[in-house]
């Protein structure tokens, strides 16, 4: 899958195999589905100390509900981003959004690392290997969709502060 | 006469005093680390969030990652608490802290 900015103004994702694309289309679906302590706790964490009590209430009442319906709207976008995507089994696909997506994007693959983390239980020094596991356990498979995500996110961090000049795409599997 | 009321006066004063002090007290945003989110993503959260160059996010990054956390921010508590807030949109762990 390349990844690339194009022109001033949108961002491509470029021979996009089918098993790339279906894990493209989870991005929304992990953040939908979550349902798990762990990684509720990781997607809300505490913002002060336990003793901030008023503080703690309101931000319950208040910014709680606000960060789900930002972290919603972002995987709206990417969903409805992906939805272009060819569903024609053995093609390479192809889409394009606009740059102001890349946020919702950076956004989106984040809940899903994070939530994949939370609920697989990874620990640090798991997480911070990058290297193919040994064993493709579904535990393995996880960590490699992890970093498949952190990829993406880094060749969006790159269109989006206009390092990648539009020809020269990034390979990201 | 008038003695009471003036030192009923200056108590207050002082106790006035004392209350804008703890108000002005500048409050720490605190960023932690977590193994998920990419430096380069915190460093662009940073300059997005604060308005910092990017050396200086970089910095404060480096520091949340070989330190386990960083003040990226210090100053009023209003001020403060919407840090934390904007951090927490971008799924960064953040808290509003009592400088020591």
């Amino acid at each position: 899958m390349l990844i690339r900015r194009l022109n001033d103004d949108s961002i491509e994702f470029a021979d996009i195999e089918p098993v790339e694309a279906e894990l493209l289309r989870q991005v929304s679906v992990i953040g939908e589905a979550h349902g798990d302590a762990g990684a509720e706790a990781r997607l809300f964490s505490a913002p002060a100390a336990p003793s901030e009590t008023q503080f703690l209430k309101d931000w319950e009442e208040y910014v709680r509900p606000e960060l789900r319906h930002l972290f919603l709207a972002a995987r709206k976008v990417v969903e409805e981003d992906v939805s272009t995507l060819s569903a024609k089994a053995g093609r390479f696909s192809r889409m394009v959004f606009p740059l102001s997506h890349g946020e919702a994007w950076l956004s989106a693959l984040n809940q899903a690392r994070l939530i994949l983390a939370a609920k697989f239980d990874f620990a640090d020094a798991e997480l911070a290997l990058h290297e193919v596991p040994k064993t493709l356990t579904k535990r393995g498979l996880v960590l490699l969709q992890i970093n498949f995500y952190a990829a993406i996110q880094e060749r969006v961090i790159e269109a989006l502060q206009g390092e990648d000049d539009g020809y020269d795409a990034v390979d990201v599997g | 006469m008038d003695q009471p009321g003036a030192c009923a006066g200056m108590a207050e004063t002082l106790a006035e005093s004392k209350t804008e002090t703890r108000l002005d007290t500048p409050w720490n945003v605190v960023v932690h680390n977590d193994p998920v989110n990419l430096m380069s993503y915190v460093t662009m959260v940073f300059q997005k969030v604060f308005g910092y160059s990017r050396e200086k996010a970089q910095t404060h990054m480096l520091e949340v990652h070989y330190r386990g956390r960083s003040i990226v921010w210090s100053g009023v508590r209003e001020r403060a608490e919407f840090y934390v807030q904007q951090l927490h949109g971008y799924l960064l762990l953040a808290t509003l802290e009592k400088p020591e």
